[in-house]
């Protein structure tokens, strides 16, 4: 390796203008510190192909990423406190609306807060229905990360594979429930509706059509040479400082830590199926991706476990009874006991934390807070960006799978 | 479980290359493709489909629980002879919890989900435009299905129709009356005969009876035949007496 | 002077037995015979209409159209269909021509705007000159017994201008952009003039007659197959197409070099990399595949081999705009080094066996 030598020439240096007026949440004297030391800012800005909805600020010199700060909240809109405002049943399409795709998991941390408050008790068949639906939005949200990291390192083709099947899935859960995103299923004490035979066995069928769809995906964009060469060794994050940052999820799990909150807080129906939690070693953006891979066949055979041994019974608890004609009297009014009441969820994403707070009286919740998993690994996505080349910064940007409206909320 | 490591041997990177322009040159030569060019085409739904609302007046007994239900805030009462509800679709997002509250079954959904308005006036629907499906005039030829089975998923066309309609599910409530729980609590207020939207309750004058023996007067409520049991003057009443039973 | 302009004119033309009635009689009517003459002077009508420039602008029309589609058809989708739904979108690319006529040319405060607005003009001297040197059996331009070698030099000014507009727009990621560009011209130029080299050596001559005819048994591909993949994957290079399009990222610097371009400049600079792939197949088509040999037909006469070089070269291309559908986006740093240690060292391998495959033959 050939050393060189650097020369400082002590030329006086005008930060570009555009620096200032745009409302950049930087100090004046860390642009100027970044100038004088032959080093630039480049704004990977809210306009830009390969950036999300948020601003990262780029301190590069020459190639190499020296730092990056994080520009988030275009996309805040204030779910906290409108939540404090609405009944508790109607805050369910709110609570969904963050992330699209996982809404069944947003949706059931809040329930099962609700449940947990007020002492209700879940039939199994609700159980193995709201599990089912859980996993087929994890199915939906690794296939939307993998097209966006496809289109992050310009394989347009592995982005147009994963969102044909995702047709599959939102197709599965019309069948099901009635929308294709963002259902509203999930209601205190189970679910809207039952679920009948034929819908089951076509959920069934489309397991095995999504996975030999995914054999072609695997062939034309998993193992592609060019996409291991982007993804292999970039934005290493040792299993040390993945804890030290508090990194969540599948990203947590590519770092070698197995933590699962299905495993170690279990809820719904998984502890009565078999299934593995997947970890890599590595912690490089590769086994990142490779764990959403593989975790997708998981869900996909829990899934087909859960249909195989559905057990008969009601779909909502005795306490509350038929919900059609009945959902305004029995929802309408509940009124928590007052405390607060904390649920852990898995997400696609990573943990995901609902707390209530009821001040016992009235029928709007006191305060509300979800901590979303984006928000929670934003640190360590941050920390595995440094010494990476900017070429990386969308190669890592795609392999944390970063959704700035679910960060945001 | 874990992740399989990836092996860097220029020989496996030679047989990944090969795998993947076998995959292209396959597609290339035969698609698996899975585009519906609407609006030639249309996709048929299942039933259950969250679509356009319908409205059916006889059923409506004037509520108001999909008003005060909804997320959104989209359902206005609109006076028409009584009250019955217009859907404001700018703000509506088709969650149906209007649907499931309805205790007779007079909203009911439908499977059309594409309309389209011509200007955002147009977009507040009024209860007698919601009576039946909106007039549509169909640009599309043929129908697509998705077929899918353990071998994989394909469309299907065929040159019918999609046919929308309406799917109506009655719940299975009986029809209910308002009675009061204790009528020596009852104050007087008359705001349950204010709030009642079909007149059905009537204030009497009364007799206050005290261990028999009669110490003043007063007015107590009564409920005629016209109730159907909508349930306003429940939530309405200050000393929460009221209730709904179900009549035989 | 026009007399001996129409008899220098006359004594060159191409010669073409299917509608030479129909020139026979124009040649009599006096105006008329003069821009006959010219345009079936043999080398006017090999830089205007084949393989020059009418060509080009079908050819133009066609690839745009063709790239989308296929690409389309690999990715399970259907591409552009709206535009003459009859002929299933064919003229699509004439639409986005029309298009970029009506949009605003925006040159921004901080841009260098003489070079900003003339650098797209300029950059086509460097690409439409080589059309002039390139033969197709009788039809040439300027013929030249150095033809392969001018080719090659010309084709190596384009990357030239493409830094100059990245540095014109004055934009951060114009410069970035520029840097790249410069960095993966550096990378693909040598292996790819020794390429070419080890070619001139297996036929004894940079004449492209020479080429073509040392190729009537076998053709060059299949005599030195590690220059074929040389030059193809030189030719993935120098077009910033993917796997390489590392100049023009559109994820990572937002378009690079061309990103404050709009309006009819941005039209211009979005057709510089197809016409630098036409010349650069032309070549191809020359020294690997026969060039212009093919069967020949009575009634087209002069018309044969442009024909032939013509459908052989859109055969070449539309072949490889499948690599687009297929492949990621390596990353520069990845690009120079293999480029430097794999390619390079195909390239003297195939120098070698173009010299002694030379000195065989």
């Amino acid at each position: 390796m050939i050393e060189m030598k650097e020369f400082h020439l002590d030329i006086p240096v005008e930060p570009p203008k555009e620096l200032e007026s745009l409302f950049l949440p930087i100090p004046r004297e860390y642009v100027e510190d970044t100038y004088k030391k032959d080093e630039f800012l480049v704004l990977v800005g809210p306009q830009h192909p390969g950036s999300g909805h948020m601003r990262l600020i780029v301190r590069v010199k020459g190639d190499i990423i020296q730092e990056v700060i994080p520009d988030p909240g275009y996309v805040h809109r204030c779910v906290e406190k409108i939540a404090e405002n609405r009944l508790y049943i109607q805050n369910i399409p709110l609570v969904e609306r963050p992330s699209i795709m996982d809404s069944a998991n947003f949706n059931l941390g809040y329930v099962r807060a609700i449940e947990a408050a007020m002492d209700i008790e879940v039939p199994e068949r609700a159980k193995f229905i709201r599990t089912i639906l859980a996993e087929l939005c994890r199915i939906g949200t690794h296939l939307y990360d993998a097209a966006i990291l496809a289109v992050f390192i310009g394989h347009t083709t592995g982005f147009m594979y994963p969102f044909g099947i995702r047709e599959l899935i939102c197709e599965s859960l019309v069948r099901m429930t009635g929308a294709r995103f963002t259902s509203s299923f999930i209601v205190p004490g189970g679910v809207r509706r039952d679920v009948d035979e034929k819908t089951l066995r076509w959920v069934y069928d489309a397991t095995f059509a999504i996975e030999k769809r995914l054999k072609s995906f695997e062939r034309i964009f998993i193992k592609n040479p060019t996409v291991i060469a982007r993804l292999r060794d970039v934005g290493v994050l040792s299993k040390e400082e993945a804890i030290k940052f508090g990194v969540v999820g599948p990203f947590l799990r590519a770092s070698g830590v197995e933590y699962d909150t299905r495993v170690v807080e279990p809820y719904e129906a998984y502890e009565e199926l078999t299934w593995d939690i997947v970890t890599a070693d590595e912690g490089d953006g590769y086994a990142r991706f490779m764990v959403r891979v593989n975790e997708v066949s998981q869900s996909l055979s829990i899934i087909r476990q859960c249909i195989t041994s559905m057990p008969d019974g009601s779909y909502i608890s005795e306490q509350i009874g038929e919900v059609r004609g009945n959902f305004f009297d029995k929802f309408a009014d509940i009124v928590l006991p007052a405390g607060e009441y904390t649920t852990l969820t898995e997400a696609a994403r990573g943990t995901l934390l609902f707390t209530i707070v009821s001040d016992g009286e009235s029928n709007v919740p006191y305060r509300m807070r979800i901590v979303s998993p984006g928000w929670l690994y934003l640190r360590g996505f941050m920390e595995a960006l440094k010494g990476e080349r900017l070429a990386d910064l969308q190669a890592i940007y795609g392999s944390f799978g970063y959704f700035p409206p679910e960060a945001d909320r | 479980m874990k992740v399989e490591k990836i092996s860097r041997s220029p020989l496996e990177e030679l047989k990944r290359h090969v795998g993947v322009i076998q995959e292209a040159f396959k597609q290339a030569v035969i698609p698996d493709r899975v585009t519906i060019e609407y609006p030639r085409e249309r996709r048929k739904y299942p039933e259950n489909l969250r679509g356009f609302i319908v409205l059916d007046k006889s059923r409506c007994i004037s509520c108001f629980r999909c008003a005060q239900i909804c997320p959104a805030n989209a359902i206005q009462m609109s006076y028409f002879e009584n009250f019955y509800p217009g859907i404001d679709y700018t703000k509506c997002i088709f969650c149906h919890f209007c649907v499931e509250s309805c205790p007779t079954g007079a909203l009911a959904s439908s499977t059309l989900h594409d309309m389209a308005f011509k200007s955002l006036e147009d977009m507040k629907v009024k209860p007698n435009q919601m009576m039946r499906l909106p007039a549509t005039i169909r640009e599309d030829v043929q129908s697509v299905e998705y077929d899918v089975t353990k071998k994989g998923w394909r469309l299907i066309r065929k040159m019918e129709l999609e046919d929308i309609k309406v799917v109506r599910i009655l719940p299975k409530l009986k029809p209910r009356r308002a009675f009061c729980l204790e009528p020596e609590s009852c104050l007087g207020c008359r705001q349950c005969m204010e709030v009642c939207p079909h007149e059905a309750i009537v204030m009497e004058r009364c007799e206050i009876t005290l261990e028999g023996q009669i110490v003043g007067k007063g007015c107590v409520l009564k409920i005629t035949e016209k109730c159907v049991g909508c349930g306003l003057c429940v939530r309405q009443c200050p000393m929460k007496i009221l209730s709904l039973k179900e009549v035989e | 002077m026009i007399s001996t302009l129409f008899e220098i004119f006359k004594s060159n033309m191409v010669q073409i037995p299917l509608i030479q009635p129909i020139i026979d009689y124009l040649m009599q009517i006096p105006l008329i015979n003069f821009i006959v003459a010219l345009i079936l002077w043999r080398p006017f009508f090999a830089v205007v209409i084949i393989p020059g420039l009418t060509v080009l602008l079908l050819y133009l029309l066609y690839i745009v159209w063709f790239e989308r589609k296929l690409t389309a058809r690999v990715q399970w989708r259907v591409g552009p269909l709206e535009v003459a739904r009859p002929i299933r979108g064919a003229i699509q690319a004439l639409a986005d021509g029309l298009r970029y006529f009506f949009q605003e040319a925006i040159v921004h405060k901080e841009a260098h705007r003489p070079y900003f607005v003339q650098l797209p003009i300029l950059a086509f001297i460097p690409i439409l000159l080589p059309i002039a040197f390139i033969p197709a059996g009788n039809v040439v331009g300027i013929k030249s017994p150095y033809a392969v070698q001018l080719v090659v030099a010309f084709l190596a000014l384009i990357p030239i201008t493409i830094i100059a507009i990245g540095w014109a727009s004055n934009n951060r990621f114009a410069f970035i952009g520029s840097v790249r560009e410069a960095l993966i011209y550096v990378s693909y130029e040598i292996p790819f003039i020794i390429a070419v080299i080890s070619m001139i050596y297996l036929y004894g001559s940079g004449d492209p007659y020479v080429a073509v005819e040392k190729q009537s048994i076998v053709p060059g591909a299949i005599m030195n197959p590690i220059a074929f993949l040389v030059f193809i994957i030189a030719m993935l290079m120098a077009t910033s197409r993917l796997p390489f399009e590392i100049p023009e990222a559109d994820q990572e610097i937002a378009f690079g070099p061309f990103v404050e371009y709009s309006g009819m400049l941005f039209g211009l600079v979005m057709v510089l990399a197809y016409e630098k792939l036409y010349v650069m197949a032309l070549l191809f088509v020359i020294l690997f595949l026969g060039g212009w040999s093919g069967f020949y037909c009575e009634l087209l006469g002069d018309l044969n081999a442009p024909l032939w070089l013509f459908i052989k070269t859109i055969i070449v291309i539309s072949i490889l705009a499948i690599v687009r559908s297929m492949y990621a986006r390596y990353r520069i740093d990845q690009a120079v080094r293999y480029s430097f240690s794999w390619l390079i060292a195909l390239s003297i391998v195939a120098l070698v066996i173009g010299i002694a495959v030379g000195w065989i033959v």
